[in-house]
């Protein structure tokens, strides 16, 4: 427990980003990420109560939030394993999987530092609307800072070969794709205080990138 | 087995690609074993694609999953038996003395890596292919998909091609050490030197170029094509399960109509 509290504390600070992590570090970076995103989920979905039938809510929020980020993840990483193999980037492939988990594992640790914040707007305003909102600002925060960690970790492998910039690009664009869709897929996050308990949305079962192409083109179209 | 996988990660690396090691003009691979490495990554592509299938609304069919899981490394071997006789003989018109051997390698090679990269696009193809019901939005992905790992097949077939010739013609010179700095120390930015890279200061003649660049268009307009005759890939969830449809109407039309599909 101590040493994954001093794990933390180097992930925050930017410990031994010039050399790929060993296989330990790499495993305390997915327990702090599942742990951390447990938190966060916990007091995300607390939004309707925390008693009685409303607790199934926190618990399937607090699964949701580590089961987003690692699905993501995990379902991103075969392409970009390849495309930095075919590139002749594989030697530093380690250092990179450890930049990219590293920047998970701090999104999830600033998350759960800013759930006082979601806690007490949920205290002190009831409205469902502004509620997720501002998950949705917390979770800007959070993806900003852990951009700055990504930066960090990977600057040493920009400085050696260059090529890593754009592979780097390419992760963050297939990361987002991935995750826009995965986001979509596993509403609610928060939970609707009217609305029953449920893990999915049966309606939610569709694809963002249709509502939001169909969206634009019934704005332009009318 | 595993021999045929190490011999795909050498591809991938670049490894057995390096003028060093195309020293008589042909790629160390085994034909025969790289052939069955392509099939086995088509079909696990083919099974990530049919999960469209397998999750429709109203339940799921089961022979559109089967159909779409053989159809995918069926596609690319009969691209590869059309194409493999004009690459040969426009190869030995351009001049260069590469064998018909050599040629099947390299194609099969490239084909190879075009089908990893596809397939490790497969986990986001069926993630998508699972939680969508839009029929338009998947045919869009996968043609996204199938482009991104051709461009990526094609264009190691374009570097080997002038390795190879390279290799073939002129003598091989000394392997030049990388530049130090004063100090001695190695440089601090590694230059590149993977798989597809082009090769630096040496041009292949302007013919060859030529000819193998018109003929990468040629095996991605058949390719495309194949892929239309070949289809439905992914079953449209509004028709009839059908092995192939009838003739007609074009890959490319029929691009353009889901994208105004999607939209609408």
């Amino acid at each position: 427990m101590r040493a994954l509290a001093l794990q933390v504390d180097n992930l925050l600070r930017g410990a031994g980003t010039e050399e790929a992590p060993s296989g330990r570090v790499l495993r305390d970076w997915g327990i702090i990420l599942v742990a951390a995103g447990l938190g966060y989920g916990a007091v995300m979905g607390s939004f309707g109560g925390l008693f009685g039938e409303r607790f199934v809510q926190v618990l399937y929020s607090a699964i949701k939030v580590p089961f987003l980020l690692g699905v993501t993840f995990v379902v991103s990483l075969p392409s970009f394993f390849v495309l930095n193999t075919i590139l002749g980037m594989r030697e530093d492939f380690r250092q990179a999987l450890g930049a990219l988990l590293a920047s998970q594992a701090a999104m999830t640790v600033v998350l759960l530092s800013l759930a006082p914040f979601t806690a007490f707007w949920y205290a002190s305003a009831a409205d469902y609307d502004h509620a997720l909102l501002f998950n949705g600002v917390m979770f800007a925060i959070a993806s900003f800072t852990a951009q700055w960690v990504l930066r960090r970790r990977y600057g040493p492998l920009i400085a050696r070969r260059p090529r890593h910039r754009q592979l780097l690009r390419l992760w963050l664009g297939l990361y987002v794709f991935v995750g826009i869709q995965m986001a979509w897929v596993l509403r609610p996050f928060v939970g609707h205080p009217d609305l029953p308990v449920q893990f999915f949305r049966k309606e939610a079962w569709g694809n963002a990138y249709e509502f939001i192409a169909q969206m634009i083109w019934r704005n332009l179209a009318n | 087995m595993r021999q045929w996988f190490k011999d795909l990660d050498g591809l991938l690396r670049g490894d057995s690609t390096r003028l060093g090691t195309l020293k008589d003009g042909r790629i160390g691979i085994a034909a025969g074993g790289m052939c069955v490495v392509a099939v086995i990554l088509g079909l696990v592509y083919g099974v990530c694609m049919g999960f469209f299938a397998l999750f429709r609304e109203g339940g799921p069919v089961w022979e559109q999953f089967l159909a779409t899981t053989l159809k995918v490394p069926l596609l690319f071997l009969l691209t590869l038996v059309v194409t493999f006789p004009s690459l040969y003989v426009f190869n030995a018109l351009a001049g260069s003395r590469l064998t018909i051997v050599s040629v099947l390698r390299l194609l099969l090679a490239a084909l190879a890596v075009n089908l990893t990269v596809l397939s490790s696009l497969g986990p986001i193809s069926a993630f998508f292919a699972a939680s969508t019901t839009s029929y338009s939005f998947m045919v869009l992905l996968n043609v996204a998909i199938f482009g991104v790992a051709g461009g990526f097949g094609l264009l190691f077939l374009l570097r080997t091609l002038h390795r190879l010739v390279v290799s073939g013609n002129e003598p091989l010179p000394e392997a030049k050490p990388l530049p130090t700095d004063s100090a001695g120390t190695p440089p601090l930015i590694v230059p590149n030197d993977s798989a597809i890279d082009p090769l630096r200061g040496r041009l292949m003649g302007r013919h060859e170029t030529l000819v193998f660049r018109c003929w990468v268009v040629v095996f991605a307009l058949v390719g495309s094509q194949m892929a239309w005759v070949l289809r439905p890939f992914l079953g449209n969830p509004a028709t009839e399960f059908s092995w192939f449809r009838g003739r007609g109407s074009s890959f490319f039309e029929s691009v353009g109509q889901h994208i105004v599909n999607f939209f609408k």
